[in-house]
């Protein structure tokens, strides 16, 4: 059963159609990657999944049915603009947000002690919270999201204004919750990160689903016509080849004619006696396919 | 239910341990404190125990002041009679006393007296003694009781035809209190729902608004914070009350006048304002809440706070109109607005009887401007919780209304 089915999903804030039609599926214990540039509908779709807005038609199921008053104790959500009350400190502010989530002040306490270990905030549990700089208060968000041991975490942007280790950690974080069985969906526009982390994602580009599924089985979908090619001898002129463009380390993608695979393209290196260090089929990264995806769709539109 | 308790112990507990709260809950009795001691000190300087002299040409004054008399006046001074004015002029300049009365031949004929004095006049206790002294003796053929009613003054007591109210003049503050309690509620009110305003502005601000709502649901969370911070204007009322009350033992106590004046207090007004103040407060905090659900800052706010205020105060400046005629079509007019309401009672609560069905009627008015308000705050707050860069339209409040309908 997934854990979040959204089916044909429209929502217009006055002329602007924000959300015009989507569907997708979250499966339980997967990590899902919500995609889209700037101003896409990521998080009107998420708002919407949350039951903060009200589509204008279309239907969400999540864990299992309608958006109950219970359902949001097993919900973890943090949001893109991140929120915490300043005037108060670190400790009650967590302690507040837990209790708003079902637990009672002591057993809230409890949870966020090992957090507030793993990510360093433990000693800063007593300052007020505008008092943290921005990488803690961002820490201190996701403790807000995680400490009530949600089903289910959506998280907008989840790496933004952290730095490298910060990021790292956050992703180890995201992949333990995976393994204990915990579903993720995150929006992002951070390609590498998906590449990393998800599982399956979707494309949304201007309201509209523009790309669905598995990102093994999309990356082989895009990956072109072409293979990377290193060798420490010069490549002869080779039949079949349409375009050789420089990489990095010595390597070179060449582009093939619609007629000749690649298999035949290893067999007449071989044939020629060419010392091979790299011949790989060349998969294009997420972002290349983000790019082409989002060129693609606005071409049309045009 | 649970979630809407924990919102309502949050919001009266951060706003009740504010440092500013505290300073806010104590000013009010210090600052009455303040200048009530600062009265006792100016008294103080006023008074003067030097003795005053006088010179009686017209022969009023035979006896001295009886000891009862005296006992009466704040502070006695000695009354140094003189023959002649020479004698009496010597005494002021040689500072012995501090000024001296004639009171000449024909004083029978012009009720007038002369004051002398060198650079300040006479102490007003000087003055009182010898008021007494002057009036005690012209009554002296008088019957006792003929000179203690004269000395009384003229005293008016009004008296509703069913016995049901009673005022004199005597019995002032039966009318100023519900005044100023007036005041001292709608301070409550506005500093509390100014409170409630700020935090839901607060939370739009700092964003925490999304995390809530995704944690209780927009009508707990709203009810929460109302029911949270009328609990911090009671709290602030009842620590007002409770030192006004210890101020009227302490006062009773130590001036049998205004034992009296204690005792004219109408009980059964007090509750009338009461039972009509609480579906006000009610009233404003909804209305306090909605305006932060609807602005996007806290300037924006204050602004909109002070255009709710200046209605609220409408039946102050009509005092005038409404002490001449109570129960006239503007103190109805006003009563039954439920903006202006809360202090037209107030208001007219000291100055007439206020038919039983006028009162029954205003106090539905607010109850259902009460409930109106608390729907208007949770249907804003839902439609403007997530609104960061525009203020919420009346008309968009409005329109989807009727498309909910």
């Amino acid at each position: 059963m997934p854990s979040i089915k959204i089916q044909s999903i429209h929502k217009s804030f006055g002329e602007l159609k924000a959300v015009n039609g989507v569907s997708f599926d979250v499966q339980e214990g997967e990590i899902f990657g919500l995609l889209g540039p700037n101003g896409a509908g990521k998080t009107t779709l998420i708002r919407i999944m949350l039951d903060i807005f009200k589509p204008d038609s279309g239907e969400v199921i999540i864990l299992g049915g309608e958006m109950t008053e219970a359902k949001k104790n097993l919900i973890g959500y943090m949001p893109e603009e991140r929120g915490l009350y300043q005037d108060i400190t670190l400790e009650r502010c967590l302690v507040y947000l837990g209790t708003l989530k079902g637990l009672s002040a002591s057993e809230t306490k409890e949870r966020l002690r090992p957090y507030l270990e793993r990510f360093d905030l433990a000693a800063h549990k007593d300052k007020k919270v505008k008092e943290l700089s921005k990488g803690m208060q961002q820490k201190a968000q996701l403790i807000a999201t995680l400490q009530h041991e949600p089903e289910l975490i959506i998280i907008d942007e989840p790496f933004a204004g952290l730095d490298p280790v910060n990021t790292r950690m956050v992703k180890e974080l995201l992949q333990d919750l995976r393994h204990q069985g915990v579903t993720i969906m995150m929006s992002t526009h951070q390609m590498h990160q998906v590449e990393e982390l998800c599982d399956r994602i979707a494309l949304i580009n201007r309201g509209e689903r523009i790309l669905y599924g598995d990102l093994a089985d999309i990356r082989s979908r895009f990956s072109g016509h072409a293979v990377w090619v290193q060798s420490p001898a010069d490549l002869p002129p080779l039949p079949g080849v349409e375009h050789v463009e420089d990489g990095r380390h010595g390597s070179q993608k060449l582009t093939l004619s619609a007629e000749v695979s690649p298999q035949q393209l290893l067999a007449s290196l071989v044939e020629q006696n060419i010392p091979l260090e790299r011949f790989e089929i060349a998969t294009p990264t997420l972002d290349e396919i983000f790019i082409q995806m989002v060129q693609e769709a606005e071409g049309e539109e045009k | 239910m649970r979630k809407f308790l924990r919102v309502m112990a949050y919001e009266y507990r951060r706003h009740v341990l504010r440092r500013s709260f505290l300073l806010a809950l104590l000013s009010l009795p210090a600052l009455i404190l303040v200048s009530v001691g600062a009265g006792f000190v100016l008294v103080r300087m006023e008074t003067d125990a030097t003795p005053i002299g006088y010179i009686d040409r017209a022969g009023v004054v035979q006896k001295p002041l009886p000891q009862d008399a005296l006992e009466e006046l704040a502070e006695p001074v000695q009354m140094i009679p003189f023959k002649d004015e020479a004698d009496a002029r010597d005494a002021l300049k040689n500072e012995e006393i501090q000024g001296y009365y004639i009171i000449p031949e024909n004083y029978f004929q012009t009720t007038q007296v002369e004051e002398v004095y060198q650079d300040s006049a006479p102490s007003d206790n000087a003055r009182s003694h010898f008021r007494a002294l002057l009036r005690f003796n012209i009554l002296a053929d008088q019957s006792p009781q003929i000179a203690a009613r004269v000395v009384d003054g003229a005293q008016i007591i009004i008296r509703s035809p069913d016995g049901g109210r009673v005022a004199s003049s005597d019995s002032w503050l039966s009318i100023v209190l519900p005044l100023v309690l007036g005041i001292v509620f709608f301070i409550v009110v506005m500093s509390s729902s100014g409170y409630l305003m700020q935090a839901v502005v607060d939370e739009k601000e700092n964003r925490t608004m999304e995390v809530l709502v995704t944690s209780v649901s927009p009508g707990q969370l709203i009810a929460g914070k109302i029911v949270g911070l009328i609990g911090v204007g009671l709290t602030q009322l009842m620590v007002w009350i409770a030192f006004g009350v210890l101020g009227m033992f302490i006062g009773g106590a130590n001036f049998p006048a205004l034992q009296e004046q204690f005792a004219s207090i109408s009980l059964g007004s007090l509750g009338l304002m009461g039972l009509a103040l609480l579906p006000s407060y009610v009233m404003f905090a909804g209305l306090m809440a909605a305006m932060g659900a609807m602005v996007t800052n806290t300037s924006e706010a204050q602004q909109m706070a002070g255009l709710l205020t200046l209605p609220i105060w409408i039946p102050y400046w009509l005092m005038i109109p409404l002490m001449k005629n109570p129960n006239g079509p503007i103190a109805l007019t006003l009563s039954f607005f439920p903006l202006t309401a809360p202090l037209t009672l107030v208001c007219r609560l000291g100055f007439t009887i206020i038919p039983f069905w006028q009162l029954v009627l205003n106090f539905l008015v607010l109850c259902v401007s009460a409930v109106g308000a608390i729907w208007l705050a949770g249907k804003v707050f839902r439609m403007g919780m997530l609104r960061y860069g525009k203020r919420l339209r009346w008309k968009e409040i409005f329109s989807s209304t009727a498309r909910s309908k």
